[in-house]
């Protein structure tokens, strides 16, 4: 049986899905998103986090079993809600066998996988194969940029999401808006370019950024050194996905931070 | 549960009426204008009823009487609904060396005046206090009665015609102002029954103020929207009123309960047993729900003031609508509107006596407790059993003496019987004074020549079992890692706990973080089940509490949450130490239905699970499962609605009551730090909500540092 570290299991997440939910909050991301609200969820090991309440652990260890076993116990009010179970994280794909395996042990609940995409072709196939939504994060579509603000090459994120588009379940494509950086009149217009060509595609989702998460970081022992403006509100223009007859909305309030309230 | 026959669009979130008058009486309201008023002092009655050797009954007429006169009839630029207090205090009706031996050996509630029951207003208003007069007559005027009887019936009378001479003179100074509409109605209400809206609204006005005069506190106002609905409904067929001008005087009634509430006794400003009963059931058991129960709470997004606190009755079919609606409220974040569920309610009611019509009729004492209006001299609130220090006592005596689980389990159980019983001893020697204005208002006292005090038809008393979490999770720690994975050794848990933790921050955080805690694991939420199960026997075994009634226990914890933990206000030291769910010294228990707040618990839904194992059955005096969820989760229509979901899962699991909080963590940090920014910031604080800023810091610290759910 598999194991895994997860970051969190939290319920009635109002904004990772359809109706009521349950996420699971895997721990561990490839990439290193300059802006990123979860700074917990970056590192695939459990660690000590030092809030103004003394220490904390921040991850533990469970089996699939567990885990499912978790889920399980709630499947039913999940279902009469409309709703179901997000796999989140950090990247949920770095410990894909492990939430393949979850899933497999779920019985009859609805899953969205929320994934910024990076991961090898197969293991994103075999788990969006699984779910029944997937919510996808596009930040930059420039190579360099993306490489610039999150450490890595975007050339599988749009693999991925080609391939999505090729399968027969449904996607949201969210967009966290970064002023400066990923709202750019061009990476907006080139967003929608892509958005508007794939099959499959329910909307695209605007997430403004807000200033965040700099406490966390030094919790962590980490440095939080935003090369943008926060004060800058950012820019949410649909007009290019409008342009591109792409649905698209625009969430208000702090999406991101909202997924880590500080416990004072 | 919405009746058929509803107008469309009845749910409308937004007032209809133009809001710039209200406004401005809402904020002088808030600044405290309408005391300019307010006289020194209240009138000395003392040396008369000394002079004419009264009687106590007699001394609380008497004394009501004065304050009634000494009250100054004020009416405010634009208002529409009179009354503002103007006497400030209640006179003393002994000296302190007569009162010792008056009430020497007997055991007072709180301050001593009868407080957290509901009048029947609907009924009272129905009659009109003439109507009320002539029962009280005709009663005294039948032969049988004793000269007890008689005494009460003639101090019901002065108290009627003292209401009345006050209300004559609001009638004359607002016909000297030239306000003839207002003069008319106060000609002609409380004294004969309302016929419009505006009357009925005036005249509850009055009947409910009068109460505090009296003395009494936690005046509740019941099951509002059933009892004035056929007074609005008449104006609306009619076309006496349209629906903005029934919502603007509903507004208007709405602020005018939050005038005097700064005189109102309390543990803290803001707990004064203002609540409202909104929806539910009628008597033969269909939906009670009504355009008035909408109307209600939207006005009340309206107000957005701390009274009245309003209460929802639902059930697992209540309309999803309906409970967005009421999501609305609580995003504003004030903590309304707290929910019961009729389906758990009710039967539990029957089973502890109460005839199925008059549970159907259920509303709730100041915070939570379920009680019959008019029907129910009820003393909900005779103390707190504090679980974590039953539990905290077998746990040190139980491993000392090197015992098994279950023999802790048992003495934990020992130890609760004999904290109820205590309750049970001391309340049998409850001394309730007279009360013949209050006795005006309920079901059976003129009737029968007996004074509310002597009793109703419900004369059950309550009891809360508090912060359940905190205790199951102590047990359940050393459960598991004392017997069942033996990795902590008796001797070793013991010291930690003597020295709170000092040296051992390990074994801390593995209590903290490792053990099985309430709302996150089936094994902490069945010893919290069992631990409900002991007081419901302990509460069972009492046959009778003295007054023909039962003991019915409860989940609430009122301001126990910090007494227990910290001792009450003037104890030298607390009465617990350190926990073995990893709590220190000092730390706050959990409010009410609450996870331990340490507890690191993946959110609402297990939470829900876990105090759905209760059998509310048998604990059946009320005490909400209490949760903070971000404003966040409120933040647009597709959120709401899933509060509203969440509200009917509540429902479905069969729970018995839910509180939700809006909560923001860093708004509620800054109006630590800048109280004038955030002068109207209110919070749920128990049973009630009050204004942020005028809370004890210790309050605030623990709203603070609630657990937070969401997005
Ligand atoms: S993908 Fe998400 S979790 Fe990973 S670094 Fe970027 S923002 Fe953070």
């Amino acid at each position: 049986m598999t194991s895994g570290v997860i970051h969190e299991i939290r319920e009635f997440t109002t904004h990772d899905g359809p109706g009521v939910r349950t996420t699971v909050f895997l721990k561990g991301c490839p990439l290193r998103c300059a802006w990123c609200h979860n700074p917990e969820g970056l590192s695939p090991e459990p660690q000590t986090m030092r809030t103004a309440r003394g220490e904390r652990t921040v991850g533990r260890r469970y089996t699939a079993e567990q885990v499912a076993a978790i889920l399980n116990r709630q499947a039913a009010i999940l279902r009469s809600n409309g709703g179901g179970v997000t796999f989140s994280g950090g990247e949920p794909l770095l410990q894909a066998p492990f939430v393949e395996d979850i899933i497999g042990r779920l019985s009859n609940v609805h899953v969205v996988l929320d994934t910024s995409g990076y991961a090898t072709e197969s293991r994103f196939r075999r788990v969006a194969g699984m779910s029944q939504l997937v919510y996808f994060d596009l930040k930059l579509v420039d190579r360099e940029a993306h490489i610039r603000y999150t450490g890595a090459d975007n050339a599988p994120i749009l693999a991925n999401l080609r391939a999505l588009s090729s399968m027969d379940v449904p996607f949201v494509i969210r967009v966290p808006l970064v002023p400066g950086v990923t709202d750019t009149g061009a990476n907006l217009r080139a967003i929608a370019g892509i958005a508007g060509s794939l099959a499959g595609l329910v909307r695209v989702d605007l997430l403004p950024y807000h200033r965040a998460a700099g406490g966390k970081y030094a919790g962590l022992g980490m440095e939080f050194l935003p090369s943008w403006n926060e004060a800058q509100p950012a820019n949410a223009d649909v007009e290019p996905f409008l342009a591109a007859a792409v649905p698209v909305s625009v969430a208000s309030g702090d999406i991101r931070l909202a997924r880590e309230p500080e416990r004072i | 549960m919405l009746a058929t026959e509803l107008a469309p669009g009845f749910l409308t979130r937004t007032c209809s009426f133009s809001t710039a008058r209200l406004d401005s009486m809402r904020n002088r309201i808030r600044d405290g204008a309408h005391r300019i008023y307010r006289s020194a002092e209240s009138p000395d009655v003392l040396p008369e009823c000394e002079a004419e050797g009264l009687g106590w009954p007699r001394r609380v007429a008497r004394a009501f009487r004065r304050v009634c006169e000494a009250e100054t009839p004020v009416v405010l630029p634009g208002e529409r609904i009179l009354f503002t207090r103007t006497t400030p205090g209640i006179p003393p009706l002994y000296r302190d060396g007569e009162w010792k031996t008056l009430t020497g050996g007997s055991t007072l509630h709180e301050l001593g005046p009868i407080s957290n029951i509901c009048a029947d207003w609907g009924f009272v208003l129905g009659q009109g206090l003439l109507e009320r007069r002539r029962v009280a007559m005709e009663t005294a005027s039948r032969p049988g009665h004793d000269e007890r009887a008689l005494e009460f019936l003639a101090c019901a009378i002065e108290t009627i015609d003292a209401v009345l001479a006050l209300v004559d003179r609001y009638a004359e100074t607002a016909r000297k102002m030239g306000l003839t509409g207002l003069a008319a109605i106060l000609e002609k209400v409380p004294g004969r029954p309302p016929e419009t809206f505006h009357e009925a609204l005036q005249a509850l006005r009055i009947l409910h103020a009068m109460v505090w005069l009296e003395g009494h506190y936690h005046v509740g106002l019941g099951r509002f929207d059933q009892y004035m609905w056929p007074y609005l409904e008449g104006d609306l067929e009619s076309g006496r009123i349209t629906l903005a001008g029934a919502e603007e005087l509903l507004a208007e009634f709405f602020i005018s309960l939050n005038k005097d509430s700064d005189l109102y006794p309390g543990v803290q400003q803001g707990d004064n047993g203002q609540t409202i009963m909104l929806g539910g059931v009628r008597h033969d058991g269909s939906p009670a729900v009504n355009e008035l129960t909408a109307m209600a709470i939207r006005v009340a997004l309206y107000t957005n003031m701390i009274d009245p606190k309003i209460n929802l009755r639902i059930s697992a079919d209540t309309d999803l609508s309906l409970l967005g609606l009421a999501g609305e409220l609580t995003r504003n974040g004030l903590g309304f509107p707290q929910y019961s569920n009729d389906e758990v309610v009710i039967p539990a009611l029957v089973k502890h006596g109460y005839d199925l019509e008059d549970a159907r009729d259920y509303t709730v004492a100041a915070c939570w407790e379920f009680i019959i209006p008019g029907k129910g001299m009820e003393v909900v609130n005779t103390g707190a059993v504090s679980l974590p220090l039953a539990a905290d006592k077998a746990i040190r005596q139980g491993l000392s003496a090197d015992v098994g689980f279950e023999a802790i389990l048992g003495r934990a159980a020992d130890n609760i019987r004999e904290r109820v019983f205590e309750l049970a001893d001391k309340y049998r020697r409850l001394l309730l004074p007279p009360a013949p204005y209050y006795s005006v208002l309920m079901e059976g006292c003129l009737e029968n020549g007996r004074d509310l005090s002597r009793g109703l038809k419900y004369n059950n008393f309550g009891l809360h079992a508090a912060a359940s979490a905190n205790a199951a999770d102590a047990l359940a720690a050393v459960k598991r890692f004392v017997f069942d994975e033996r990795s902590v050794t008796a001797d070793e848990l013991l010291e930690a706990l003597d020295g709170n933790f000092e040296n051992h921050e390990s074994l801390r955080r593995r209590l903290t973080e490792d053990a099985p805690k309430v709302g996150n694991d089936e094994e902490a939420d069945q010893l919290m089940v069992r631990l409900f199960e002991f007081v419901a026997e302990a509460c069972e075994a009492i046959e009778d509490n003295g007054r023909g009634g039962k003991m019915r226990p409860g989940t609430g914890s009122a301001m126990y949450y910090i007494w227990l933990a910290r001792g009450e206000p003037g104890d030298a030291a607390p009465p617990i130490g350190a926990t073995a769910e990893g709590r220190k010294r000092g730390e706050f228990f959990s409010a009410n239905l609450a996870p331990s707040p340490n507890a690191a618990i993946r959110g609402p839904i297990g939470v829900l699970q876990a105090f759905s194992r209760i059998d509310y059955g048998r604990i059946c005096n009320g005490g909400p499962i209490t949760m903070e969820l971000s404003d966040l989760s409120f933040r647009d229509e597709d959120s709401i609605a899933k509060c509203a979901l969440l509200v009917r899962t509540f429902a479905q699991l069969g729970c018995q009551q839910l509180q939700l909080n809006a909560l923001n963590a860093e708004t509620l940090l800054d109006a630590k730090r800048h109280p004038e920014l955030h002068r109207n910031l209110i919070v749920r604080v128990w049973g009630w909500s009050g204004y942020f800023c005028e809370l004890a810091p210790e309050y605030q610290d623990h709203v603070v540092a609630r657990q937070l759910y969401g997005l």
